[in-house]
């Protein structure tokens, strides 16, 4: 193919990415459902005649320009103009959709009755049915609770809707209407897609138009390749965990080994743990999925801004991802929470990339997200009234050079909090406190940002509050470059009272009038030794609140009394502590606990001997094995590590006795 | 006689416009940025000499000033603290929990508009309904403000949970500190903005707070100074919705006109396409450093409820205007792929484009503008500057295509097809088809780009105004007194068994504030009502325009009918068994200000401008590279266009403040009002 000249490539590089942008601000002018509305969570872009994306918006929506269509279209055969393919199908959509909610659709753009490109878009769908409303629940266990599967086929032919898709489509949802709204503003995006695509043709020419799709994906993977060769040549590997699966309470390991040559980047996830029971699994299908890739994106993006979004990102990334792992699951397993996996996963990719790139990447942020929510009869109506009170999100990680954000995700920040009087307006409840979490972020020469504390009342009895999917009780988000770990996430009932319990890991809790619940999450992982942390910005965290002067003095050395460091004492207390190890991790005693039992090397030997086995069988088999080494896991969110691994040494030697025989098996 | 002078502070440039009889003077000064108030004086001072008009003529002085918006994107704004109903301390430092580029992970950290440490929490705080959860005693209060006073602010802004629709209590809290501070400026967040959202509103008293003393000094020391001209006039200020009020009023609201300028702008831009009869009109300014849009629909200005003031949402309405790339200043660069890029660097005013010869040594879209012919380096903004046409050369040359006016060109395609990309999402936002629109270009160079612009947009229309280049001034001097009201309460139609008279009651109490604003600022005041309404817990909320009848009467069915109505038209369907909430009222008050607008703008027709470009009136010829080819254009200037001559593009029209490129297949002529206008060859324009 032509190469294009430097003025023309340019210039199709920002009508390219327009035109995305167009079918964005469509989207999300004509859709209704607060998904898309107030969460972006929805998707466009312009699809090259090979399936991959060549356009995608800049801040419009979720980032999704390494999706592969390839599978959907090829499993609908004879296009024609005016067809419009939908699917919500994790597996025979081939890991373009990865979770049933996702409803996507993609239509052909013929010229001259052959096809030039494809548009492509996804919303959150706000249900698509199944066992519980939203349609997704970690407790799901099969893809078939997570509503109805819609594998590849045609929404419309030749521009007519196909009614028998739409009518079942609408049987078997909870809110059709919407629903079907949405798609309208779905399919109102794609035609301006269409309409884009005529144009860029109408001025370049259909072969100019084919030239710059390749040449805007080389430009990308030329400009990538560049970025990606500020990391060393060499190999990492690191490993987080999620606390655990939903259904037990054995935890989620997320293995990644990262090797770079010359630019190119392999990830290799073999060692994560075969798929789990519930829905925490990640349908890659073994694919260059976004959700692997998407810290080496945003490597690239971070070090090269000017570089378009597309596909060609990612073109010198490859990966392995053993088929039966929880990132590449088989067929049907659930998959509805994937973003609990996606979240853990990256920040395995993070601290991977730490080894190479200290001063390149930032340390994990607190680590969950989950939406505080209220289940109340309406005082009016007495109809029962469901509503997210507020998301509860974390703080972001320290980099070199830099605090974290304070309360803040930076990893998914297009989502906003929900204003208190918003919510104190729909639900019979007062907020109490809104603000950051005291000494939860992780200590560092940078600090990571703090988490967040929130706390409300319900007035009146017969509600129930839920947030399910929170993580970070059990493991810390972990320090790098000699910074600390953050806090651990944790949830109490009627705080200060005679009657305070810690409710630990929620799903769903009754709750009477008066009673208060408070969620505290983990601030972010800090970055370099905080004995270094500058004095004055130590006193300055002090004084707001954000540092105690209990942790300024043993954290960081710096000794405070009524807004005022003590010089002398704080010299005298630098001094005396060692120096820390400035490549060193810190994991919390939590999990160097748990490591030290279940061992790096052990582990990659259990998950190999398990992926063997067939689907549930190999699920039961890993539970069994690890529920009878650590007899106080009985269900999920029990148990602080130290009381579960009493007899580390001993329940080790029984670990590896074990994998031993189920290895020879 | 009586004249209306009106003004505009930029970064660069403070622009100057009166209007007598009939007749506009232009004056442009040099912004002083250190003693702005004596700069301003001086250039009055300098145009009442021109014009040759008698201090005491003078009947209104209309100014707007980025003074307070630059003040407070630098961090310089007065030291305040905030006062906070417990539990919400760390408000500023939240915001809304989002960042402005989720990929980049080295996006600097967000600084809160107050740092911490001068936050208070007080023991105050309400119910919705306006019951009292929480009330502070006087020791509290005694020891809120010990603290305070130890901080040693120059100003308080208190906001208390929920007292949009009850600021009894926040004003207790107010009044309680007032007294025991005396001299503390006291901004209270329910009676300066009383919308919904406690993080947005307590922003708005929190800016107001800190702008409050710096504009107070200026206005009172630009009142002096303008006094001691002899000028008798009122001083009015700009506000960002394109309106003005009294400087007295604008001292309680200093908020209100932080966006004014370019607020301006985008007013004289919508008020002469009105007067020309151009009901849908996309207006674009292209100046140094970028370009910014704004559409008017019949005449109004397109208004948002929510803009970005640097990091900070600001909750107030301004004129909805968006940046769409590349100014004059921005610099032309190949990346390492050797792609050709513009900006998004800027030359900004110093050091300029390299042809300005003021040390700028990388070429710029203005530098691109000479070397392909577009403007004349002799005549530059009437021949004030001479432009080194050999530098700029020299520098396109650099890099590396086969001339340096095939680089010039290159460079312009790659900025007006951004542009025109920009443009077609901000269509996109809106649901409009730019087809439909007239473009009207303005600032300095809008008008070289406009032709291409449109051939983008497939616009077919284009109307260059008489002096597009200080507009914002012309704005300030065109603007009715305008002040917005917000209130936020929600009345749910279809349950609640007063909506009715929920809302009437309502409006009346903002009706009864906007008439004694109007009475204070003079003029007779027109009101419109607007309500925010939704199908309650959907995403999709529509600002519903409101009869004087419907709120007047109450009459809650009526408004549920016409917001079904909207539905229907935006969404294609209505839920009519669905109850529908009204969450925030808004009411605008406009008190007309300015004379019969034609009478200004028919004199551009004979408009004589000053001096140098007495020699311009001599058609002259000149070549301008334009697709790859030097063509010959006609060159002339806009004083000598007349009647219903018809200039045929490739042409070119000069004026002292901007040029006009005609591209071929393109005609233009005056239209009866003085306004050039640009039509596709073949079209009916």
């Amino acid at each position: 193919m032509a190469e294009l000249d430097p003025v023309t490539l340019e210039i199709l590089n920002s009508q390219f990415a327009a035109a995305a942008e167009e079918m964005a601000l469509t989207l999300k002018r004509c859709a209704r459902s607060l998904y898309v509305k107030e969460s972006t969570d929805f998707g466009v872009a312009l699809v090259a005649i090979d399936g991959r994306l060549f356009a995608t918006p800049r801040g419009y929506g979720s980032a999704s320009f390494a999706h592969d269509c390839t599978t959907t279209i090829a499993a609908v055969r004879e296009l024609e103009d005016g067809d419009v393919i939908i699917t919500n199908h994790p597996y025979a959509s081939g890991g373009l959709v990865s979770h049933t909610p996702d409803l996507t659709l993609i239509r052909p753009y013929f010229h001259a009755g052959r096809i030039v490109a494809y548009g492509y878009d996804y919303i959150h769908s706000t249900d698509v049915g199944g066992k519980v409303p939203s349609s997704i629940s970690p407790t799901s266990t099969e893809v078939f609770q997570e509503g109805l599967l819609i594998p590849p086929m045609k929404l419309r032919r030749a521009g007519r809707p196909n009614v028998d898709v739409i009518e079942l489509f609408r049987a078997n949802v909870r809110t059709p209407d919407l629903n079907l709204h949405d798609l309208d503003a779905m399919l109102a995006a794609l035609d301006i897609g269409a309409r884009r695509v005529e144009r860029l043709i109408a001025e370049h020419g259909v072969e100019t138009f084919l030239a710059g799709q390749q040449a805007i994906l080389a430009y990308a993977a030329r400009k990538a390749r560049a970025a990606l060769r500020r990391i060393p040549d060499g190999s990492w590997d690191f490993w987080d965990y999620m606390d655990d699966d939903a259904l037990s309470g054995v935890p989620i390991r997320f293995r990644v080994r990262v090797t770079i040559e010359d630019g190119r980047v392999h990830l290799d996830f073999t060692g994560s743990d075969p798929q789990v029971a519930a829905a925490y699994n990640l349908p890659t299908l073994g694919l260059r999925h976004p959700w692997l890739t998407a810290r080496i994106a945003h490597f690239v993006i971070t070090h090269d801004p000017s570089a378009p979004l597309n596909a060609g990102l990612l073109d010198s990334v490859t990966v392995e991802v053993p088929r039966g792992s929880v990132l590449n699951p088989e067929f049907p397993a659930a998959t509805g929470v994937r973003h609990a996996a996606g979240y853990r996963l990256n920040d395995a990719v993070v601290g991977a990339l730490a080894q190479a790139v200290p001063h390149d990447v930032p340390a994990p942020s607190g680590g969950t997200m989950v939406p505080v929510v209220l289940a109340e009869n309406d005082a009016q109506t007495g109809a029962r009234n469901v509503l997210v009170l507020n998301a509860v999100i974390v703080g972001s990680g320290a980099r070199f050079g830099s605090d974290g954000y304070d309360g803040i995700d930076g990893s998914i920040s297009s989502i906003r909090n929900t204003p208190a009087e918003k919510s104190e307006l729909e639900a019979a409840i007062d907020i109490l406190e809104y603000g950051l979490r005291q000494d939860s972020a992780g200590a560092g020469r940078w600090r990571g940002g703090l988490g967040l504390r929130f706390a409300f009342r319900v007035r009146q009895p017969g509600s129930y509050v839920l947030g399910r999917g929170l993580e970070r009780f059990r493991f810390r988000p972990w320090g790098m470059a000699g910074g600390r770990a953050g806090a651990r996430t944790r949830v109490i009932l009627n705080p200060g009272t005679p009657g305070e319990r810690e409710l630990g890991k929620i799903d769903m809790v009754a709750l009477a009038d008066g009673d208060v619940v408070k969620f505290l999450t983990p601030g972010g992982g800090g970055c370099g030794d905080p004995f270094e942390r500058d004095v004055e910005a130590v006193l300055r965290d002090v004084v707001s609140g954000f540092v105690s002067a209990a942790c300024a003095e043993r954290d960081y050395g710096v000794v405070i009394h009524a807004d005022r460091v003590d010089a002398a004492a704080t010299a005298a207390r630098r001094a005396a502590r060692p120096t820390v190890d400035t490549m060193r991790f810190d994991f919390g005693a939590e999990r160097e606990l748990w490591d030290s039992v279940f061992t790096d090397d052990a582990m990659n030997a259990f998950v190999a001997a398990l992926l063997p086995l067939r689907g549930n069988l190999r699920t039961a088999k890993r539970i069994a094995v690890l529920e009878r080494i650590v007899p106080g896991i009985t269900g999920p969110g029990t148990g602080e590590v130290s009381k579960l691994l009493p007899d580390p040494a001993p329940q080790h030697a029984e670990f590896v006795a074990a994998v031993e025989r189920l290895s020879r098996t | 006689m009586t004249a209306t002078i009106g003004i505009d502070v930029g970064g660069t440039f403070t622009d100057f416009v009166l209007a007598a009889a009939g007749r506009l003077t232009h004056h442009k000064e040099p912004t002083r940025v250190d003693t702005p108030a004596e700069g301003v004086a001086d250039g009055i001072a300098a145009l009442l000499r021109v014009s040759d008009t008698p201090p005491d003529a003078v009947a209104r002085v209309v100014h707007g000033t980025t003074l307070g918006l630059n003040a407070l994107l630098q961090r310089r704004g007065a030291r305040v603290a905030l006062v906070v109903s417990r539990g919400f301390g760390d408000m500023l430092e939240l915001g809304r929990g989002d960042l402005p580029n989720s990929y980049d992970y080295k996006a600097p950290k967000p600084v809160a508009a107050v740092p911490r440490e001068r936050v208070l929490e007080v023991g105050a705080r309400l119910r919705p309904d306006g019951g009292v959860v929480l009330r502070p005693d006087a020791a509290e209060l005694d020891a809120l403000a010990a603290r305070l006073r130890a901080l040693e602010v120059g100003g308080i802004a208190v906001s208390v949970l929920n007292a949009y629709l009850h600021p009894a209590l926040e004003d207790e809290v107010a009044d309680a500190l007032a007294q025991r501070l005396p001299g503390v400026a006291m901004t209270r967040a329910a009676r300066l903005w009383p919308e919904i959202r406690e993080y947005e509103r307590t922003l708005v008293a929190v800016l107001n707070a800190m702008v409050q003393p710096l504009l107070d000094r200026y206005y009172a020391e630009l009142e002096r100074r303008i006094g001691a001209l002899g000028v008798r006039a009122r001083l009015d200020i700009t506000t960002s919705s394109g309106g003005s009020m009294s400087a007295a009023n604008a001292r309680g609201r200093p908020v209100d006109t932080l966006l004014s300028g370019p607020a301006s702008g985008a007013y004289a831009a919508a008020r002469i396409a009105s007067e020309a009869g151009i009901d849908r009109l996309v207006a674009i300014d292209m100046g140094g450093t970028s370009s910014d849009l704004t559409l008017a629909l019949d005449g109004r200005l397109a208004i948002a409820h929510e803009t970005k003031l640097g990091d900070f949402p600001l909750m107030l309405p301004a004129v909805d205007m968006r940046a769409i790339g590349a100014g004059g200043g921005s610099i032309v660069w190949r990346d390492a792929e050797g792609v050709l890029k513009v900006g998004p660097r800027s030359a900004g005013a110093e050091p300029g484009p390299v042809c300005y010869k003021r040390g700028g040594t990388e070429p710029t879209l203005t530098d691109c503008f000479l070397v392909a012919g577009f403007i004349d380096g002799e005549r530059f903004l009437g021949g004030r500057i001479k432009l080194a046409c050999d530098a700029a050369t020299r520098a396109l040359a650099a890099l590396g295509f086969a001339s340096a006016e095939h680089a010039a060109a290159a460079a312009l395609r790659i900025a007006t097809s951004r542009m025109a990309a920009e443009i077609g999402k901000a269509f996109a936002r809106a649901g409009h088809d730019p087809r439909r629109f007239t473009l009207m270009p303005y600032g300095g160079a809008g008008p070289l780009v406009a032709t291409a612009l449109a051939e983008a947009m497939g616009i077919a229309s284009i109307i260059v105004p008489a002096s597009p280049a200080t507009f914002c001034a012309l704005g300030a001097a065109l603007a009715d007194a305008r002040r917005d009201l917000a209130r936020s309460r929600r009345i749910r139609i279809g349950v609640d068994a007063d909506a009715g008279p929920a809302l009437a009651a309502s409006v009346a109490g903002m009706e009864r504030e906007a008439l004694a604003w109007a009475a204070d600022e003079g003029g007779s005041p027109r009101l419109a009502v607007g309500a925010d309404m939704q199908y309650p817990r959907t995403a999709a909320v529509l600002e519903i325009a409101v009869p004087e009848a419907i709120w007047r009467a109450g009459d809650a069915a009526a408004l549920a009918e016409a917001f079904h109505r909207a539905h229907e038209a935006a969404y294609g369907f209505r839920d009519a068994a669905s109850a529908i909430d009204v969450t925030t009222l808004r009411l605008t008050v406009t008190c007309p200000r300015t004379p019969l607008m034609q009478d200004w703008v028919m004199q551009a027709r004979v408009m004589k401008d000053r001096a140098e470009t007495a020699s311009a009136t001599a058609d002259r010829r000149r070549r301008v590279f334009w697709r790859e080819r030097w063509l010959d254009c006609a060159v002339g200037a806009r004083e000598a266009l007349a009647g219903e001559h018809v200039v045929s593009g490739p042409a070119i029209i000069e004026q002292n403040d901007t040029t006009t490129w005609i591209a071929p297949g393109w005609h233009a002529r005056l239209d009866v009002l003085g306004n050039l206008r640009l039509a596709r060859d073949g079209g009916d324009g």
